[in-house]
C-alpha cells in the first residue's frame, strides 16, 4: 500500500487530480494512521470519520466529473479544536464547551473545503489556546511524537504533533504569541504565521483579537504555501482582514534564490538563556544563507528584547479576559445554576474554566480597571508600538530577519507546572511578530543527538509573507525538510 | 438668589436601518416570535466578529450633521464590560473615545424665545436584549425565573448627549421635540417613544447660589414627554427640598416611578460599574472621509427650522402657523404641494390646520396616509380661493374626495355641485322666490333701514343654502339688490 504519509500535501493533490489515487483512499490511509498512533499521542480529539468520508467522496466525484477539484484536492487536514466546523465539536479544549457544537464554519474550514481539502478531525490543544505546552487541555496531555516524554509545545500543540506523526501533510492552527510556530518547532515541522490581517479570523475561537492569526503546519515550505494560497483571502465577514490582492505565494517559491539578500541576525540577548544546539542552528543557518550569497549582519532591538514579554502579557490578557467574558453560562457551554445571576456566573466560570484561563482572566480582568488600564495596559500599547517601530526600521536595512523562536529545547512533560513563569519567559522571541503583525516562520534545521529538533524563526516585514515563504524554501533546502516521525516504538 | 435648574439629556434614538448594527439580521423586532430575528454574530456564538453596518454610520452621520456636529474621520468603537443577562457578549460594543460625531448644537424655541442647546457628542452603539420576567399570575414582580429575547440585541442606536444648557422643563421638553422632529425629517428614526425608538436619560441639578453646579442627579425610565415633565418637577422639587433644609444630595442615579409620580435610588456613584472600557479590536476604524460626508450632506432635506422660518418668509404664515404646518415634514410637502397648485398659502394652511388635521384626527393617521392626493386639494382649495365653490361645496366636494379617492373634478360632479352652478335665469327665479317670501325683510331694506346690511346677508345666506352653495355669492348679492329696486 502506498505510503500516504509521507507524501506532502501537494502530491497528494496532484495523485488525486491525475487519478493515481482517490481522495477515498487518502483519506483511509490518514484515520488508519491516526486510529492507530492516537491512543498514545493524543493530539486528535474529535475524528470527523461521516463528513471526512462524504467530503472524500465529494472531491472524487468532482475529478470523476472533471471538474476542478481544487488546490488541495482531497488532502486529509486536522484543524486546531478552536476552528468552527457545522456540525462538528469544538471544545477549545475547555470544560466550558466540552460538547458544544458549532453551527457554523469558520472562514478558514469553508475555504479548506471549497479547496478540495477533506477535513478529518479536530486537535488537541491548551484549553481556550492559553498555554505553551498543550497539557492543559481537558483531554488530557498530547505527546511529542519525535520523543514521547516530552510536550509538543503549545497551544495548537495537537496540530503540529499530527502532522509530525504523518496523520496528515498539513494541519491547522492559530497564533496568538507563537501557538503554531512553537509547537511545529517541537514537534520537528514547519510553522508559518502569517502577517495580522492576512487570513480571516471569523470562526476562530481566539483569545486575543489584535494578535491572533491563524497559521498552516506542515512538513515543508511548499505545502505552507500551498495552504495560504487557499487561506489568504479578504473577507467580509472579518473587517480587520485586509482587502489588498494577495499575491501568489507558491509562485513566489518559483526561482527564489537567497544571493543579494540581505539577513539581520537578533543579538543582543543573553545567550546563556538559551540552548547551545539552538544557538549553534541560528549559526548554522546564518552560515548557509551567506554561501547562498546573502549579506549578513547582526543587529539589536532593544525595546522587543528588554519588554516584549511583559508588553505581550499586557496586551494578550487584557484582551483575552474581554474575549472570554460571553462564556458566560447563559446561551451555549457550561452552565450550573446559582441563588441568582451572579452566583449563576460565578459557578459557571469558575468551574467552567480550567486553572491557566483562570489567571489570565483575572489578570487581564485587573489590566483593564479603572486606574490599572492607564498605568498597564496604555504603556503596553505604546511599547507594542515602539518594537513594530523598531521592526520597521529594521527592514529598511534587512530583507529577513533570523532569531530564536523558543529558548529551549522541548521541555519534559510537567515543567510548566514547576516554572509557569519561564514558560511565559518562553515566548520572548516568538511574541514579537504577534505584537508587530509581522509574518514569521518556525524552520526545522534537523535534529540533535537525541533525535530533538532544533530550529530557528525567520521573520520577515509586514505583508511580505510570500517572500518570507520563498526564503524560507531556499533555506529549507540546505537543511532538509524533516520527514514524519518514525513511530516505530510509540504503540 | 434663586437656584438655577441646570438640565442635560441624553437621548437615545433606534437608526431607522433594515439589519442590526453588527450583522444582517433584521431589525423588526416589535410582535416578532422572540429570538427569531438572531444569528451567530448577535448571539455571540464563540468565533463570531462583528461586522459594520454601514447604513447605521450614514444615518448617524446625517443626524450628527442636522446638528451641526464635526464628523470625525477616525472613528472606533469600544467594548464596555459588564455581565448581564440581556449582553450576548457580556461587553457592549459602543462609542466611548472616539465618537463619530463632536460637538455641534440645536436651537430651540421656547415661548417665543430661541435658545441655543449645545451638544457634546453623537455615538453609535448596540442595544441589548430584553428581560422579560413572568409569574404564573402574569405579574412581573417576584418572578422565579426570566427569559430573554435577543432579537432588539444589536439594533443600531445613536446617543445623542447634550452639554446642561436647558433650565427647565418646558426646554427639555422643546430640545426633545425637536430632536425626534429633525430624526423624522431626515428619516434617520421614528423616533416613537412609545415604541422605545426614542429613550431620555434626564441629568438635572440645581445651581448653588455662587452660580457653581451642585449635585446631579440622573434620571432614568422616563417613556414619554409627560412623565419627563413629571420627573423633572419632581426632581426639582425634592432637590430643593433637600436644599433647604440641609439634606445631603447624593451624585447617583434615580429611577423614574411613574404609577407613583416618583423618583427612587438605584444606584449611588460608590457601587457604579468599572465598565473596564477597552478598544473593539475586531472591527476597523470607521474612516468617515470628507467626500463621503460631502454626499452625505448633499442628500439631506431642508431642516425642518430652516422651512419653518421659509414659510413665515415665503408665504407670510405666522410663525405659528409655520410651526404647526412644518412640525411633519409630510405636512410641510402637503403644504407646498397645494400651494403649487394655485391655493393661496394662508388658505392652504387654513385648510391642513383645519379640515385635514380633523380628518387625521379622526382617522388616527398621519398625513403620508391621507389618500387624497396633495395636487387636487390644492386645486380644491384654488377654486375656493377664486370663488368658484363656496366654502359649504368645498368641504362637501372634499368629503367625496376622501371617501373616493376621486379626482377633483369627480367629486365636484358626484357632490351634486356639478350639476352646476346655478347662475343667470335659473338663479334669479330663486332668488325671487325667497325674496317673495321674506316680505318685511324685503321693506326693511327697500326702506334703506338696513344699515349694517345684516338682512342683505341673511337673504344671501337663504339663497345660498336653497342652491346648496351652487351659487356665486357675488351674483346672489348683485340679483338681490336688482330685484329689491
Amino acid at each position: 500500500m502506498m505510503e500516504f504519509c509521507k507524501l506532502s500535501a501537494a502530491e497528494i493533490a496532484e495523485g488525486v487530480r491525475g487519478k493515481k489515487w482517490t481522495a477515498a483512499e487518502v483519506l483511509e490511509a490518514s484515520l488508519e494512521r491516526i486510529k492507530k498512533y492516537d491512543g498514545k499521542i493524543n493530539a486528535v480529539v474529535t475524528l470527523c470519520e461521516e463528513t471526512a468520508r462524504k467530503e472524500a467522496a465529494e472531491v472524487d466525484a468532482k475529478v470523476a466529473r472533471g471538474e476542478d477539484p481544487g488546490l488541495l484536492a482531497g488532502v486529509p487536514y486536522l484543524a486546531k479544536d478552536n476552528f468552527c466546523a457545522e456540525g462538528i465539536k469544538t471544545t477549545c479544549c475547555s470544560k466550558m464547551l466540552e460538547n458544544w457544537v458549532s453551527n457554523y464554519d469558520s472562514t478558514a474550514v469553508k475555504l479548506m473545503k471549497e479547496a478540495g481539502a477533506v477535513l478529518v478531525g479536530k486537535t488537541n490543544m491548551d484549553e481556550f489556546a492559553m498555554g505553551s505546552t498543550t497539557e492543559s487541555s481537558i483531554f488530557g496531555a498530547t505527546l511529542n511524537p519525535r520523543d514521547i516524554t516530552r510536550v509538543p509545545g503549545g497551544s495548537s500543540g495537537g496540530s503540529a504533533a499530527s502532522v509530525a506523526a504523518g496523520y496528515c501533510p498539513i494541519a491547522l492552527g492559530s497564533d496568538t504569541g507563537g501557538s503554531v510556530r512553537q509547537p511545529a518547532a517541537f514537534c520537528g515541522v514547519q510553522g508559518f504565521k502569517p502577517s495580522y490581517g492576512q487570513i480571516s479570523r471569523y470562526g476562530i475561537v481566539g483569545y486575543v483579537s489584535s494578535l491572533d492569526q491563524v497559521g498552516p503546519i506542515a512538513r515543508n515550505t511548499k505545502d505552507l504555501a500551498l495552504v495560504m494560497n487557499v487561506l489568504a483571502k479578504a473577507d467580509y465577514y472579518d473587517s480587520t482582514c485586509d482587502a489588498y490582492d494577495r499575491p501568489s505565494f507558491t509562485k513566489a517559491l518559483e526561482g527564489a534564490s537567497l544571493k543579494g539578500k540581505k539577513i539581520a541576525v537578533l543579538s543582543g540577548y543573553d545567550k546563556s538563556h538559551v540552548a547551545p544546539e539552538l544557538l549553534e542552528a541560528i549559526d548554522k543557518t546564518a552560515a548557509y544563507c551567506k554561501e547562498q550569497g546573502a549579506e549578513v549582519f547582526e543587529i539589536d532591538l532593544p525595546v522587543a528584547r528588554k519588554h516584549a514579554v511583559a508588553c505581550y502579557y499586557m496586551v494578550a490578557l487584557g484582551d483575552a479576559s474581554s474575549k472570554m467574558a460571553c462564556f458566560d453560562g447563559m446561551r451555549y457551554g457550561y452552565h450550573e445554576d446559582g441563588k441568582n445571576l451572579t452566583d449563576m456566573y460565578k459557578r459557571s466560570r469558575n468551574n467552567g474554566f480550567g486553572k491557566e484561563v483562570r489567571r489570565r482572566i483575572l489578570i487581564g480582568t485587573c489590566i483593564l480597571s479603572r486606574g490599572y488600564f492607564d498605568n498597564y495596559y496604555i504603556p503596553a500599547t505604546r511599547v507594542r508600538q515602539m518594537i513594530a517601530d523598531e521592526f520597521t526600521e529594521l527592514f529598511k536595512k534587512a530583507d529577513l530577519c533570523i532569531c530564536p523562536i523558543h529558548p529551549q529545547l522541548p521541555y519534559k512533560q510537567g515543567y510548566v507546572d514547576d516554572k509557569p513563569l519561564r514558560v511565559y519567559l518562553g515566548d520572548a522571541f516568538s511574541s514579537i511578530s504577534n505584537l508587530a503583525g509581522l509574518p514569521s516562520m518556525s524552520i526545522n534545521t534537523g535534529f540533535t543527538q537525541e533525535g530533538l529538533p532544533t530550529y530557528v524563526q525567520l521573520i520577515g516585514p509586514r505583508f511580505g509573507d510570500d517572500s518570507l515563504l520563498a526564503a524560507a524554501s531556499e533555506i529549507e533546502k540546505g537543511f532538509g525538510a524533516p520527514e514524519c516521525a518514525s513511530m516505530e516504538g510509540v504503540c | 438668589m434663586a437656584r438655577q435648574v441646570v438640565i442635560g439629556l441624553e437621548i437615545h434614538l433606534q437608526l431607522n436601518t433594515k439589519t442590526k448594527l453588527f450583522c444582517e439580521c433584521s431589525t423588526d423586532y416589535i410582535g416578532a416570535t422572540p429570538n427569531s430575528n438572531v444569528c451567530q454574530i448577535c448571539l455571540a456564538i464563540p468565533g463570531t466578529l462583528p461586522i459594520i453596518n454601514d447604513h447605521a454610520v450614514e444615518l448617524a452621520v446625517k443626524m450628527g450633521l442636522g446638528l451641526h456636529c464635526t464628523i470625525n474621520d477616525n472613528t472606533r468603537f469600544h467594548r464596555k464590560h459588564y455581565f448581564y443577562a440581556d449582553l450576548p457578549k457580556a461587553y457592549q460594543v459602543t462609542q466611548y473615545e472616539h465618537a463619530i460625531a463632536t460637538g455641534g448644537y440645536l436651537d430651540i424655541v421656547v415661548d417665543g424665545k430661541k435658545k441655543r442647546v449645545r451638544l457634546d457628542h453623537l455615538h453609535l452603539e448596540e442595544d441589548a436584549g430584553k428581560l422579560v420576567h413572568p409569574t404564573s399570575d402574569g405579574r412581573l414582580s417576584g418572578a422565579s425565573y426570566s427569559l430573554v429575547d435577543y432579537n432588539r440585541g444589536g439594533i443600531p442606536l445613536s446617543e445623542i448627549v447634550s452639554m446642561p444648557d436647558m433650565n427647565s422643563a418646558a426646554e427639555a421638553i422643546a430640545y426633545i421635540t425637536q430632536i425626534r422632529q429633525l430624526a423624522r425629517y431626515l428619516k434617520v428614526s421614528d423616533g416613537e417613544m412609545e415604541s422605545g425608538s426614542l429613550r431620555v436619560d434626564v441629568n438635572v441639578s440645581l445651581s448653588n447660589p455662587d452660580g457653581s453646579l451642585g449635585t446631579r442627579v440622573e434620571i432614568k425610565n422616563v417613556n414619554s414627554l409627560k412623565s419627563i415633565e413629571r420627573a423633572l418637577d419632581y426632581e426639582i422639587a425634592r432637590q430643593n427640598r433637600a436644599l433647604d433644609t440641609g439634606e445631603p444630595l447624593y451624585m447617583e442615579t434615580r429611577l423614574w416611578d411613574d404609577v407613583a409620580g416618583v423618583t427612587r435610588s438605584m444606584r449611588n456613584k460608590e457601587s457604579a460599574r468599572d465598565y473596564r472600557y477597552y478598544l473593539e479590536m475586531d472591527l476597523a476604524p470607521i474612516n468617515a472621509k470628507p467626500e463621503y460626508v460631502q454626499k452625505i450632506r448633499e442628500s439631506m432635506p431642508e431642516m425642518p427650522w430652516d422651512k419653518r422660518d421659509r414659510f413665515v418668509e415665503q408665504y407670510g404664515l405666522s410663525f405659528e402657523d409655520s410651526v404647526k404646518i412644518t412640525e411633519q415634514l409630510e405636512m410641510a410637502e402637503y403644504f407646498e404641494k397645494c400651494v403649487a397648485q394655485g391655493a393661496p398659502a394662508d388658505k392652504a394652511a387654513n385648510w391642513l390646520m383645519t379640515e385635514i388635521s380633523r380628518v387625521l384626527n379622526e382617522k388616527g393617521i398621519c398625513i403620508c396616509e391621507f389618500g387624497v392626493d396633495a395636487a387636487e386639494t390644492g386645486r380644491l382649495i384654488a377654486k375656493v380661493a377664486a370663488k368658484e365653490l363656496s366654502n359649504t361645496q368645498a368641504k362637501d366636494v372634499f368629503a367625496v374626495m376622501i371617501e373616493k379617492g376621486c379626482t377633483l373634478e369627480e367629486a365636484i360632479k358626484a357632490s351634486g355641485a356639478s350639476v352646476g352652478r346655478v347662475e343667470g335665469g335659473a338663479l334669479e327665479q330663486i332668488v325671487r322666490k325667497i325674496i317673495d317670501g321674506q316680505p318685511e325683510v324685503a321693506e326693511t331694506i327697500r326702506s334703506g333701514e338696513d344699515k349694517k346690511g345684516g338682512k342683505m346677508k341673511f337673504l344671501q345666506g337663504l339663497v345660498m343654502r336653497e342652491t346648496r352653495g351652487s351659487a356665486n355669492p357675488a351674483e346672489v348679492a348683485q340679483l338681490i339688490e336688482k330685484l329689491l329696486k
